[in-house]
């Protein structure tokens, strides 16, 4: 079977290396110009000039961000230390009785020793036994925490890049959402954290890069706004530092 | 300098007096109008059903009407708009284009003209009346005319002004379409009327006859007073 | 009710239907008003906007233009990255290649996210057909899934349908009584769907935008079922219209600046994601094998035709449809087709080629231009629509009878002659029909106009009958102009001579 559906996959590959050619050969004709084989010169790439050069303080990153993500039913808290991070999250822990954890692997998270603080609660860590289910583990789970890799103070979001040790279900299957946000991660534009992207190249990039600016909403049921559809339905930013 | 007065075949038809209001009113300030009798219809009904052959019949009297102007004024923003598609309507014939792009550039509605050229937003009128003002879209919207009408109006002594609920939305005229789509036209209008009467207003005010003519047919068709008027005829009035 | 789909069969037929659904109108115009304003707050409050729908629009025009070479470097990038690219020309096609897919995952189920392209194939009905489960998840979707519907909006597919309606759907599916309240309804779907996101085989999503230097693709949503579909299934199948590339993760700021403002006023949706490849190796999350097929139907006939190239500028954010008071009072149903508003009367006809065979489409605006202000790319859809009619007409499938209307309107218009002639006429002819200085007939041409209004009575004279008396009037006594309006008139001819030696002229002021 193995070797019947890679069989499959190589004729499906030949089959759309011979079209690709017909088809930009067919958009080149239809154009009216030769097929380009060099880059073309792209004047407008990218916001205009005035916006790249616009940027706010920390102080004013912290509060847009802060008044963006409550604004669409977000909770923020603004922490001076990873221990305050700590005892934020068990404290909510504690006051939601959540059973079931499961944060990232990394070693910011490691620091903060949550399987010794949460003793009630199963804390699992992503992708440390490669003979789980984690999306299930994900699934089951009442909270997930992940450190945020960027943060946006101009449309209130938070970027999370998935890797070996950080699920994309971890931010997306638990009920609620922590995030950890180290403050000098807090940029102002949308802009600075997307040039990263194009500086890091295709090879360079992961497999998931993921914008959070919020709790799941919806508002197709009579534009009435529901929080919580598919995502979590309560998500805390804790901006440390 | 030769001014001249593109009338539209709607206030040449059905609403002298509009024409008549402009006329006065800018002679006032010292412009003598002349008017070309050989002009007919800008062609828009034609152009906007897709007849363009048709269209450039009518374009062509206009075209010929203004030939040797020096300003070209209208009280329709639509009309006026319809100036600025003869250059995709020749786009053809580099003679006919060349006229268009020369006719287009040396257009005004009304507004534009009092406001942008001969720099008055101040007529000395009066007129101690509740007025709503509905912005017709092509004028709003191809000429860009939103502020000038406006300037206009709020410069009127005892006037007024209040705002129309959902005032940028289409009275529903759209030339053919009216006919074409009468029920959907229909119910745009009745909502456009819904609105007008919810101000209270005892005036309404426009740039556009067509849209005008659309509005107060309805309003007339619901036995309700409010008098229907071009901005030229209400400033008029009001210096009388 | 008129909430049906394609129950008419014409724009104007159904629109009656629409016209006649009292509810259907007050949900449109209430949820459409409410997009409006949001994004009337969101683009006042970020500002600049006519500078970004500029920015905007020149990034798309400069993408459309180079299609061949960035499509081809998104195909290379995106199959480096270990994605299974494939090519359709038709709808056709696409189907064949999705179920051969499905086929070959041994799928049972198929967990999709909100895809346009995906209704434009009708892709369910093909997956029922070979006995895979298709299951729409976002909440909208879903609902229409359920009716058995079209959407009739690009972003909110159930606008049309109130919560009891709504209720009834969800009771008929859950097999007990569900309350007609939001939360009740919402969190009844959260449940059931989670199971389906688990036991799916294959994730199914369209592509918002695709950025060709890394071969990534990106997806706006509020609800998180895109990442679901996307994250939690083996097999992800993405379509993707040939045209949705930009070059940059730098041209997707400008995308995320005007697609969610434009949509629905937000700053930015709850999620976006940019996707590059099936996992990796190592991850523990995310399909292990990843599809997308690049779609054309009817996209690339726009293509080096300059009236139409920039249809394919369209990021469907909808706000054509919100500024829309044509759209407003009918809802999206009338348009009989998977893209309604504005945009779906010029996209419809435009993909297919078939002008003719759309009937009324184009002609259900009344071209107020609401749709171009509102586009965050400067689409000019309502010369689009004229263009449309236009060639309608010339390919001689106009309407006999308009035809021969419009001959007359330009042997008439044609000449100041026959116009001053016919007005003549007509004076004489309304005298049957004028009762107290109005006409109310309701028989012939005036028949759809009087429905809803009164005619005046053309006057005894017109304007060009009284101008010799009244510039005789005027010309006596007529006083001097003031000097600085004659200077700045004198100026402003001269400035306008020296552009047209210039070669510039033909845009006008303003």
């Amino acid at each position: 079977m193995a070797d019947t559906h890679k069989q499959w996959l190589e004729k499906l590959e030949a089959d759309s290396r011979a079209k690709q050619e017909q088809f930009m050969n067919d958009i080149a004709a239809k154009l009216r110009h030769p097929r380009m084989a060099l880059k073309p010169q792209h004047p407008f790439r990218g916001a205009p000039d005035f916006w790249n050069a616009f940027e706010w303080s920390v102080e004013e990153r912290i509060k847009q961000f802060t008044d963006n993500f409550l604004s669409v039913g977000g909770h923020v808290a603004r922490l001076e230390t990873m221990d305050e991070a700590k005892s934020f999250i068990v404290q909510k822990a504690d006051e939601m009785s959540a059973k079931y954890v499961v944060r990232q692997n990394q070693p910011e998270l490691d620091a903060l020793d949550l399987e010794g603080a949460l003793p009630a609660s199963k804390v699992s860590v992503w992708n440390t036994d490669s003979e789980q289910y984690w999306r299930a583990r994900a699934a089951e789970a009442d909270f997930g925490i992940v450190l945020a890799d960027h943060a946006v103070a101009y449309t209130g979001s938070v970027t999370v890049l998935s890797a070996e040790n950080k699920g994309r279900s971890v931010s997306l299957l638990p009920t609620v959402l922590i995030i950890i946000i180290p403050i000098e991660r807090l940029k102002t534009r949308l802009g600075e954290v997307l040039a990263t992207f194009d500086e890091a190249g295709h090879d360079h990039l992961p497999a998931g890069i993921h914008f959070i600016s919020g709790p799941s909403r919806s508002s197709d049921i009579e534009n009435d706004l529901t929080i919580g559809v598919h995502g979590p339905g309560i998500v805390y930013a804790l901006l440390v530092g | 300098m030769k001014v001249s007065l593109f009338i539209t075949c709607l206030s040449d038809a059905l609403f002298p007096r509009v024409g008549e209001a402009m006329v006065r009113l800018l002679a006032k300030y010292g412009v003598s109008l002349e008017f070309p009798t050989v002009q007919t219809c800008c062609g828009q009904p034609a152009f906007n059903s897709g007849y363009w052959k048709e269209a450039r019949d009518s374009a062509k009297t206009i075209l010929d009407a203004f030939e040797d102007s020096d300003f070209v004024i209208s009280p329709s923003g639509s009309c006026t708009g319809m100036i600025h598609h003869y250059p995709k309507l020749f786009e053809d014939d580099p003679i006919m284009l060349q006229r268009a792009n020369k006719l287009q550039s040396k257009s005004y509605e009304f507004t534009q003209f009092l406001v942008q050229v001969l720099g008055v937003t101040d007529v000395g009128a009066a007129f101690p009346h509740k007025v709503t003002y509905h912005p017709s879209c092509h004028g709003s919207r191809i000429l860009g005319v939103k502020d000038e009408p406006l300037a206009l109006i709020q410069q009127v002594k005892g006037l007024e002004l209040v705002p129309l609920p959902f005032a940028e939305d289409c009275c529903g005229f759209g030339g053919t379409f009216a006919v074409k789509m009468a029920d959907i036209s229909g119910a745009m209008v009745s909502e456009k009327v819904d609105h007008v009467l919810e101000t209270e207003a005892e005036v309404l005010v426009g740039l556009d006859m067509a849209c005008l003519l659309n509005i107060a047919g309805n309003l007339r068709y619901r036995n309700e007073p409010v008098r229907v008027m071009h901005l030229a005829e209400l400033l008029y009035e009001g210096v009388k | 009710m008129g909430t049906g789909a394609k129950t008419g069969a014409t724009v104007k037929a159904r629109a009656d239907l629409a016209l006649n659904d009292e509810f259907l109108r007050k949900a449109v115009r209430f949820t459409t008003e409410r997009l409006r304003n949001g994004k009337k707050k969101a683009t006042d409050e970020h500002g600049n906007w006519e500078e970004w729908r500029e920015r905007g629009r020149q990034i798309r025009l400069h993408t459309i233009a180079h299609l061949d070479y960035y499509l081809n470097l998104f195909v290379n990038n995106a199959r480096a990255n270990g994605v299974h690219v494939h090519f359709a020309n038709t709808a056709e096609e696409a189907v064949k290649l999705t179920l051969d897919i499905a086929e070959h995952a041994g799928a049972k189920s198929v967990v999709k996210s909100k895809s346009m392209v995906s209704e434009e194939l009708h892709l369910n009905h093909a997956l029922e057909s070979i006995g895979v489960e298709a299951v729409e998840t976002d909440l909208g979707e879903y609902i229409i899934q359920l009716a058995g519907e079209m959407p009739s909006h690009i972003v909110i597919p159930a606008i049309h349908k109130n919560r009891y309606q709504i209720a009834d759907l969800l009771s008929k599916e859950a097999g007990y009584t569900l309350p007609p309240d939001t939360t009740a309804l919402a969190g009844f779907v959260r449940k059931k769907m989670r199971e389906k996101f688990l036991e799916a085989e294959i994730g199914m999503t369209g592509c918002n935008f695709a950025i060709a230097e890394t071969g990534s693709m990106v997806l706006f949503e509020n609800e998180g079922n895109a990442r679901m579909v996307s994250t939690v299934p083996k097999t992800q199948i993405t379509l993707m219209g040939m045209e949705r590339i930009i070059p940059s993760w730098a041209d997707l700021e400008v995308m995320a600046t005007l697609l969610p403002r434009s949509a629905t006023g937000q700053k930015l949706t709850m999620y976006m994601s940019g996707i590059t490849g099936p996992r990796r190796a190592e991850d523990a999350d995310g399909p292990d094998e990843m599809h997308i097929i690049i779609i054309d139907n009817g996209r690339s006939l726009q293509l080096g035709d300059p009236e139409f190239q920039e249809l394919l500028n369209c990021i469907r954010c909808g706000a054509c449809l919100n500024a829309c008071p044509v759209y407003r009072h009918i809802g999206g149903h009338a348009y009989g087709s998977t893209y309604s508003g504005p945009i779906g009367a010029v996209l419809t006809p435009s993909l297919n080629k078939n002008i003719a065979e759309w009937d009324d489409i184009a002609n259900a605006s009344s071209l107020c231009g609401a749709c171009y202000e509102a586009c965050p790319v400067k689409i000019p859809l309502h010369d689009m629509l004229v263009y449309l009619r236009r060639r309608k007409v010339e390919s001689g499938n106009g309407s006999m009878m308009e035809s021969i209307g419009m001959q007359g309107f330009a042997a008439v218009m044609g000449s100041s002659a026959r116009l001053g002639g016919v007005l003549r006429l007509g004076k004489l002819g309304q005298k049957l029909v004028v009762r107290s200085g109005v006409i109310k007939t309701k028989l012939g041409p005036l028949k759809g106009w009087n429905t809803y209004r009164v005619t005046p009575s053309l006057p005894k004279e017109s304007f060009r009958d009284r101008w010799d008396t009244l510039d005789q009037e005027l010309k006596h006594g007529l006083k001097q102009m003031d000097p600085t309006m004659q200077n700045r008139m004198e100026e402003l001819v001269k400035k306008r001579e020296q552009e047209e030696k210039q070669g510039k002229g033909g845009h006008g002021h303003g």
